[in-house]
C-alpha cells in the first residue's frame, strides 16, 4: 500500500501516449468512445469515503468497553432472574428490574453519544461544496463545456487560470501556467505546467497536472501582445479515484483508526473491575457454598455479586464528561469528530504539523529588503500591527516604485473598504505580495499607476527569468525590471545607495551576494529590482515585447525584495507552550527544506541556537560524516533522504534529534514518520489540511484537520476539526484535553468508592444472614439518579496545578484508574462509607425494636413469607408486611448513609493532591449545585408519598440522616491527612500506595 | 494494518506466571513480602480502626435504647393476626376426623400452645377487671392478667382432648399480635365468615368472639414477663354435607376503631384468611 505511484506518462512521447489511450492530441475522443468509457471507468470523481453506515456508527456506540461490561451484567441478571423464577422464589423481579436498567443506561448513553456525534458531523458536513465543476473538452475537434464528472481517460481538455483541474493530466502545450499544488503537496509554490518532462517522478515533473489542484489566474492583460498566459492543454491519464489524489483519499481509508487512548485505558479499567468482580463473586460463592446454601442459591448469589461491581453509573459519568469537554472545545472553535478524541489531545506527546496554513498564514508576504546595503524588516502579522521600516532613504522611493509599476497583479474591484490584507487579488503568490505590500508601505497603487502609465511590458518567463515594463513619466520614460536577482544584477551598471548612483564594482557584488544567500538561507523567495530614466519616445507604445530586453541594460540596482509565507503570529508562542507542555512539534511538509527550517526556526520548532548537523559541520568546517548527530539538537530530513532509509533508522533519528523537521515529504512517508513515532511509544498528533495528509491524518492518534483551507478528505480522515484554522487552538485542546483525564480520574473515583458500600449489605446479608440493608432499585437510583450529577459535576474542577507544565502522561504508566485510585476508592473510603452505612442500619433496626444480636441469623425467618408473628427483641410480633416495610426502611436509612458519604467522598475528590483549602471548597459552582441536587433528590424519595410501594423509599426519621454523618466527616479528614502525607512526602511509600 | 499481532498464548500465560510469582524480585501478585507486609499491616490498622469505631457506636447506641421499650414503633401501628395451630405449608388444614394421624400435628401444637395458659403456670397472673384497658404505667412491676382457659369452652382441650377435630368440629384458636403500647378502642370483637353460605357453623369462645380490653397494654417481654396473649377460639361446625370440600374462612377482628383490618397489602392485618378441608 505504501508504494509510491507509478505513473510512467510524463515520460511517453506524444505519438505514444496518443496510442497508449487511443486518442488524438488534437481532435480528442470521438463522442462514442468516450460514452463507452465514461461506462467502463465510472465518472470521473473522488467516490466519497464510504460512509459508515448510521447503524453500524450507533453500534459502535453500544460496543465500547463499559458498554460489553454492562451487557454481560444484564445478561448475568437475566440468567439468575431465569434462575430464580424456576425456583419459583418470590421478589426475584429485582435481577429483571436490573437487567431492564442496565440495558437501559448502555441504549440511552448510546443514543446520547451518537447525538453528539451526529452534531459534530453536521457541523463539518456543512463545508462541504457541493457546486459541479465545469471542464473544458475537445471532442471530435470540438469544444465543449461538459461536467468535470463526465471526464474519460484520453480526453483531451482545456485549462486555463482560475480553473481546478479537472483530472490527472498530461500538459502537452501550456503557456505560463502555473499550478497551486498546495492541496496535494503542501507546497504552496506555484509551480509552472509545461509540456517537457522534468523529471523521473510523476509527482515532480512539469508535465503532469494533477486533479483538484489549482490552476492559478494570472495578471491581466492590458496588451494583447503578450501571449495569453496561464492556460493549457492536456490529455487526461487517470480520473476518479485513480487519480494521484484519488488514491491518496484512497490510502487513508485502507488506514484502520487506532484504538483511543481513553477507549485503552477505559479497557483497562473494565479488566480491573472485571478481576474484581469475579474475584469476589467466586469467593463469596465459596463461602456460600461453605455455609451450606444449595448450589443454585450460591450461583445466583455469584452473579448478584459480580453485577453489583458494575458501576451503572459510570458510563453515563463518562460519556457526559466527555461531551462538556467537547462542547467546551467546541467554543474555542474544536470540534471533535468522536468524543474520545477530547481526551486524546491531553495524551498527546508528538504533534506533526503540516506547514503551510497550519503554522503558516498561506499566503506570499514581504518579508525582508535589501537596499541601501541593509536588510529591513517588513510587517509580516496579520493584521499589520508590526513595526515598519525606515522608509526616508531616497533609494526606497525608486524600490517602491519599481515594486508599484513592474507588477501585474491588481487588485479585485470594490473592495476599497476592505483591509488590504484581506482583499483579493488578481495575480501570482508573489505578485500579489508586492501589490499589497506596495498599497500598504506606499500608498494607493493604482493611483501611482495612473501617474505612470506603461507603455509596454515584458511579461515573466521561465526563459529570461524576469519581468519588465516601460511607463510614461511626463517628459522621461522609466524602465522597470524584476525578476531572479542574479538575472537582474546582470542588466545592472550602477546601483544605488542613499539616493545616489554608484557604480557597480566588485565590492557592491559581494555585499549583493551577501544579502541574497542571507535571505535566501531564511528560505525566503527574493527578487531583485532595478530601473533606469530613459529619455522620453525611446520606447514606442507597441514596440514587440522580445525586443524590450535589448533596452534594458545599464540599469541601476534598486534593491532585494524577499518574501515568504509568514508564521501565524499566534503560532511562535503555541509552540512554546506545546515544549512547556513536554509536547513536541515535529514539522512534516511538503515544501522545501530551506523554507521549512526558516519557519520552523522563526515559530520555534527549532529552537534558538539549536543546530542541524548540516549546521555543525558548517560551524566546525568538518564534513557532515564527521558530526556527531548528538551534537545536533536539531535535523531536517527531506522525503528523498528518508526514502533511502533502512527501517529503524528513522526511529533512531527520532530519538537522537529532538527537535526535527520533514521536508519534501509524500503522503506515504508522512505515514511513515507518524508510524515512527507511534513505535516510540509516542501519542502523535497530526494536523494537516490537504489530501496529502489524510492518510497521516488518519493513521494519528487523533487528526487535527483544518477548517477552513481542510479539504473535504482531510476532514473526513479527521477526529478533529480546527474551525479557526490556528494550530494554537490545539494547544486549548491538549489543556482541555489533560483537565478532562485528571477529571475523568476524579469522577470515576468517585463512582467506583460507592460500589462498596453497595456491595457490602449483600455479601453480610449472605454471610451473616441480616435482613438486607440494600435493595436493587435502591442501588440503581444511586448509580443512576443521585450521584450522576455530582460525579459530572468533578469535569468542571479547575486543575490542580499547572497542568500546562506537565510532562504528557505516560500511557504505560499514567493510567486513568491505576491500583492505588482502586484500592483507596474501595478498600478505604468505601469501606468507611460500608461502615457508615451499617451504623444507621443497625442504629434503625435497633431502634424499631430488632437488636443487632438478633439481626444475626435473622434472615430465613424474616423473609418467610408464612410467618406472621415474628418476634422482635422486645416481643412484640411483626407480620411479614411490616417486616418488609421495615426492610425499605433499612434500604433508605443505607442509601442516605451513602448519600452523606457520598457528599464528603466528591468534595475529596476536587483534588488529588492539593488540600480541599487550596483549591477553594465552594469555587466549583457546579459541585455545590450538584450536592444540592443530591440531597435534594434524596429527600424526595424518602418523603414523596406513595414512593415506598413504588421505589422501596421509606420516609424515615430525622435523625437517623445524621448518623452517617460523622463518618462522612472522617472521610473528609482521612483524605485530608493522605494528601498531606503525599504533599509533604513525595516518593514515600505513603506517596507511592495512596496517590492515585 | 494492526500494529502488533495477538500475543501469543503461551507468552500470555508465561506472563500470568510471571505475575503471579516472579523469582527474579520475589514478587508475588506484584509485591514483594515486605510489601505484602506493609500494605496489610496498613489495612490491618485501618480496619481496626473502623471496627472499633463501628464497635463504639454500637455500644453508644446500645446505651441510648431501652431496654424495655423499643425507641419507636413507627412500621407497628396496628397489629396483625395469627391462627394457631397454624399449618406448616399455607394456612390451609387438611384431615380426615376418623383418622387421628391427620390431626395429631394440630392437636400437639395446640396443646403446647395452651401449655402457657395452664392455671400453674398463671399462678403470679392477677384477675383484672373485664372491659377496662388495664394501665400501669406508674407501676414498676408490671402484672399480668389472667387468661382463663375455661373461657374456651369446648376448645379448651379439657373436654375434649382433639379439641373437635375427631368430631368435624376443628377448633382454630385467633389471637391478635403482641405490640407494645396497643390500647384497643370500642370493644374489639373476632368474627369469622366464610365465603361460602351454610357450610360451616361458627362458634366463638369466649362467646361473640370478644377480646377483653383489660389485656392492653403490653409491655414488652421485660417488664411484662407473664403476660399472655388474650385468645379467641373459634369452632367450625363443618355440615355434614360439607365434607370433602374446602372451605375457605376469613377473620377479621371488628368494633374497635384502631385496629385496621381492610389493609390492601398487608393480608394479615387485622384479619387473616385460612381454609379447612375435612374428610371423612
Amino acid at each position: 500500500m505504501k508504494k509510491e505511484m507509478d505513473v510512467d506518462d510524463h515520460k511517453l512521447e506524444l505519438p505514444d501516449l496518443e496510442a497508449k489511450y487511443s486518442t488524438s492530441i488534437t481532435k480528442g475522443l470521438v463522442g462514442a468512445v468516450a460514452a463507452e468509457r465514461l461506462l467502463r471507468d465510472g465518472p470521473n470523481e473522488l467516490r466519497p469515503p464510504r460512509g459508515t453506515p448510521e447503524c453500524v456508527k450507533f453500534g459502535r456506540q453500544l460496543a465500547g468497553g463499559l458498554q460489553c461490561l454492562m451487557w454481560v451484567a444484564a445478561a448475568i441478571c437475566l440468567i439468575a432472574y431465569g434462575v430464580q423464577e424456576g425456583q419459583g422464589d418470590r421478589g426475584s423481579a429485582d435481577n429483571l428490574y436490573l437487567a431492564i436498567a442496565l440495558i437501559a443506561v448502555v441504549v440511552v448513553t448510546g443514543c446520547f453519544g451518537y447525538y453528539q456525534e451526529f452534531k459534530s458531523t453536521n457541523i463539518i458536513a456543512s463545508f462541504k461544496n457541493l457546486v459541479p465543476q465545469q471542464a473544458t473538452v475537445i471532442r471530435e475537434g470540438d469544444k465543449l463545456q461538459i461536467n468535470a464528472n463526465e471526464l474519460v481517460v484520453g480526453d483531451l481538455v482545456e485549462i486555463k487560470g482560475g480553473d481546478r483541474v479537472p483530472a490527472d493530466i498530461r500538459i502537452i502545450s501550456a503557456q505560463g501556467c502555473k499550478v497551486d499544488n498546495s492541496s496535494l503537496t503542501g507546497e504552496s509554490e506555484p509551480q509552472t505546467r509545461s509540456p517537457e518532462c522534468t523529471h523521473d517522478s510523476p509527482l515532480e515533473t512539469r508535465n503532469i497536472a494533477f486533479f483538484s489542484t489549482m490552476c492559478l489566474e494570472a495578471g491581466p492583460h492590458p496588451d494583447t501582445q503578450a501571449s495569453p498566459a496561464g492556460t493549457a492543454t492536456g490529455l487526461v491519464i487517470n480520473t476518479g479515484d485513480r487519480t494521484i489524489i484519488g488514491r491518496i483519499a484512497s490510502l487513508a481509508s485502507g488506514v484502520e483508526n487506532e484504538k483511543t487512548p481513553i477507549a485503552i485505558e477505559i479497557e483497562h479499567f473494565v479488566d480491573i473491575i472485571a478481576g474484581l468482580a469475579i474475584f469476589f463473586g467466586a469467593t463469596f460463592f465459596v463461602v456460600a457454598m461453605v455455609i451450606g446454601y444449595p448450589f443454585l442459591r450460591a450461583m445466583v448469589f455469584f452473579m448478584a455479586i459480580v453485577v453489583a461491581y458494575v458501576p451503572e453509573g459510570l458510563l453515563a459519568t463518562v460519556t457526559v464528561c466527555l461531551s462538556l469537554t467537547a462542547k467546551r472545545l467546541a467554543r474555542k472553535n474544536c470540534v471533535v469528530k468522536n468524543l474520545e478524541a477530547v481526551e486524546t489531545l491531553g495524551s498527546t506527546s508528538v504533534i506533526c504539523s503540516d506547514k503551510t496554513g497550519t503554522l503558516t498564514q498561506n499566503r506570499m508576504t514581504v518579508a525582508h529588503l535589501w537596499f541601501d546595503n541593509q536588510i529591513h524588516t517588513a510587517d509580516t502579522t496579520e493584521d499589520q500591527s508590526g513595526q515598519s521600516f525606515d522608509q526616508s532613504s531616497e533609494t526606497w522611493t525608486l524600490l517602491s516604485r519599481v515594486v508599484t509599476l513592474c507588477n501585474r497583479a491588481q487588485f479585485k474591484a470594490g473592495q476599497e473598504n476592505i483591509p488590504v490584507a484581506k482583499r483579493e487579488v488578481i495575480g501570482d503568490a508573489s505578485e500579489t505580495a508586492l501589490l499589497k505590500f506596495a498599497e500598504v508601505t506606499v500608498g494607493t497603487v493604482s493611483e501611482a499607476r495612473g501617474r505612470f502609465p506603461k507603455v509596454a511590458e515584458l511579461p515573466f518567463n521561465s526563459t529570461n527569468k524576469f519581468q519588465l515594463s516601460v511607463h510614461a513619466a511626463g517628459d522621461r520614460q522609466l524602465l522597470v525590471l524584476k525578476g531572479a536577482p542574479e538575472r537582474v544584477l546582470e542588466r545592472c551598471s550602477t546601483v544605488m545607495i542613499k539616493g545616489q548612483e554608484l557604480p557597480l564594482d566588485a565590492q557592491w557584488r559581494e555585499a549583493f551576494e551577501g544579502a541574497y544567500a542571507d535571505l535566501g538561507g531564511r528560505g525566503e523567495r527574493v527578487l531583485g529590482f532595478c530601473a533606469r530614466w530613459l529619455p522620453a519616445g525611446t520606447v514606442a507604445a507597441g514596440t514587440d515585447p522580445e525586443a524590450l530586453p535589448e533596452v534594458a541594460v545599464g540599469l541601476c540596482f534598486a534593491g532585494l525584495v524577499a518574501m515568504i509565507d509568514p508564521p501565524r503570529a499566534t503560532v511562535p508562542r503555541a509552540v512554546l507552550k506545546c515544549r512547556t507542555a513536554g509536547i513536541r512539534v515535529i514539522m512534516v511538509t511538503g515544501d522545501h527544506p530551506i523554507t521549512a527550517k526558516a519557519i520552523a526556526a522563526a515559530v520555534g520548532i527549532i529552537s534558538e541556537g539549536s543546530e542541524t548537523p548540516e549546521d555543525v559541520a558548517a560551524r566546525l568546517r568538518v564534513p557532515l560524516e564527521q558530526v556527531d548527530p548528538r551534537q545536533a539538537r536539531a535535523r531536517v530530513v527531506t522525503g528523498a533522504e528518508l526514502a533511502g532509509m533502512e527501517p529503524g533508522v528513522l526511529e533512531g533519528i527520532l530519538r537522537a534529534h529532538p527537535e526535527m523537521v520533514f521536508a519534501r515529504t509524500s503522503p506515504q512517508q508522512k505515514l511513515v514518520i507518524v508510524e515512527s513515532c507511534q513505535r516510540l511509544g509516542a501519542i502523535v498528533a497530526v494536523t494537516g489540511d490537504g489530501v496529502n495528509d489524510s492518510p497521516a491524518l488518519k493513521r494519528a492518534d487523533i487528526g487535527v484537520a483544518m477548517g477552513i483551507a481542510g479539504s473535504d478528505a482531510a476532514k473526513n480522515a479527521a477526529d478533529m476539526i480546527l474551525l479557526d484554522d490556528n494550530f494554537a487552538s490545539i494547544v486549548t485542546g491538549v489543556e482541555q484535553g489533560r483537565l478532562i483525564f485528571d477529571n475523568l480520574k476524579k469522577s470515576i473515583a468517585y463512582t467506583l468508592t460507592k460500589n462498596i458500600p453497595e456491595l457490602t449489605p449483600y455479601l453480610i446479608y449472605i454471610t451473616a444472614s441480616v435482613p438486607l440493608p440494600l435493595g436493587c432499585i435502591t442501588i440503581l437510583f444511586i448509580e443512576l439518579c443521585t450521584d450522576i450529577f455530582p460525579s459530572v459535576s468533578l469535569a468542571y474542577e479547575r486543575a490542580e496545578s499547572d497542568i500546562m507544565h506537565l510532562k504528557p502522561r505516560n500511557p504505560r504508566r499514567d493510567r486513568l484508574v491505576n491500583e492505588p485510585l482502586a484500592a483507596y476508592s474501595y478498600f478505604q473510603i468505601g469501606a468507611i462509607q460500608s461502615f457508615a452505612g451499617f451504623t444507621d442500619y443497625f442504629v434503625a433496626m435497633a431502634q424499631e425494636g430488632w437488636w443487632p444480636l438478633l439481626c444475626l441469623g435473622l434472615r430465613p425467618r424474616w423473609e418467610d413469607t408464612h410467618e406472621q408473628e415474628l418476634q422482635d427483641s422486645y416481643g412484640q410480633q411483626w407480620t411479614f408486611e411490616q417486616r418488609r416495610y421495615q426492610q425499605y426502611t433499612c434500604y433508605t436509612v443505607f442509601f442516605i448513609s451513602i448519600e452523606m458519604c457520598q457528599i464528603a467522598d466528591v468534595l475529596i475528590r476536587k483534588t488529588r493532591r492539593l488540600s480541599l483549602l487550596q483549591q477553594g471548597l465552594f469555587r466549583n459552582h457546579i459541585l455545590v449545585i450538584a450536592i444540592v441536587f443530591q440531597v435534594s433528590i434524596g429527600c424526595f424519595l424518602c418523603y414523596c408519598p406513595g414512593m415506598p410501594n413504588i421505589f422501596n423509599f421509606m420516609p424515615i426519621r430525622f435523625q437517623w440522616w445524621f448518623v452517617p454523618m460523622p463518618f462522612g466527616l472522617l472521610i473528609l479528614i482521612y483524605d485530608e491527612i493522605r494528601k498531606l502525607g503525599v504533599r509533604r512526602h513525595p516518593g514515600s511509600w505513603w506517596d507511592r500506595e495512596l496517590y492515585y | 494494518m494492526t500494529k502488533e499481532a495477538k500475543k501469543p498464548f503461551r507468552q500470555s500465560v508465561a506472563e500470568w506466571r510471571q505475575f503471579v510469582y516472579n523469582p527474579d524480585s520475589g514478587e508475588f501478585l506484584g509485591r514483594t513480602a515486605k510489601s505484602w507486609g506493609l500494605i496489610l499491616l496498613f489495612y490491618l490498622v485501618f480496619y481496626g480502626f473502623l471496627a472499633a469505631l463501628f464497635t463504639f457506636t454500637m455500644w453508644v447506641m446500645l446505651q441510648t435504647l431501652s431496654s424495655d421499650i423499643p425507641k419507636y414503633r413507627d412500621r407497628i401501628s396496628s397489629p396483625g393476626l395469627m391462627i394457631s395451630p397454624k399449618p406448616d405449608t399455607a394456612l390451609e388444614f387438611y384431615f380426615n376426623k376418623s383418622d387421628a394421624n391427620s390431626y395429631a400435628q394440630y392437636v400437639s401444637t395446640l396443646k403446647k400452645f395452651l401449655e402457657s395458659y395452664d392455671d400453674s403456670k398463671q399462678s403470679e397472673n392477677i384477675n383484672c377487671t373485664p372491659g377496662k384497658v388495664f394501665d400501669q404505667n406508674d407501676v414498676a412491676d408490671k402484672k399480668a392478667c389472667r387468661f382463663n382457659l375455661s373461657e374456651l369452652g369446648q376448645c379448651s382441650g379439657k373436654e375434649d382432648k382433639t379439641f373437635g377435630y375427631s368430631k368435624g368440629t376443628p377448633c382454630v384458636l385467633v389471637k391478635m399480635n403482641r405490640i407494645i403500647g396497643l390500647k384497643p378502642e370500642g370493644e374489639p370483637y373476632i368474627q369469622c365468615t366464610s365465603k361460602e353460605q351454610g357450610m360451616v357453623e361458627i362458634n366463638y369462645f369466649p362467646p361473640g368472639g370478644s377480646i377483653d380490653l383489660m389485656y392492653f397494654p403490653y409491655y414488652g417481654k421485660s417488664l411484662h414477663a407473664h403476660y399472655l396473649q388474650p385468645l379467641v377460639a373459634v369452632q367450625l361446625a363443618i355440615n355434614s354435607n360439607s365434607t370433602n370440600e374446602e372451605i375457605a374462612i376469613e377473620c377479621k377482628i371488628l368494633g374497635s376503631p384502631n385496629l385496621k383490618n381492610e389493609d390492601d397489602r398487608d393480608k394479615f392485618l387485622g384479619r387473616i384468611a385460612f381454609k379447612v378441608q375435612m374428610t371423612e
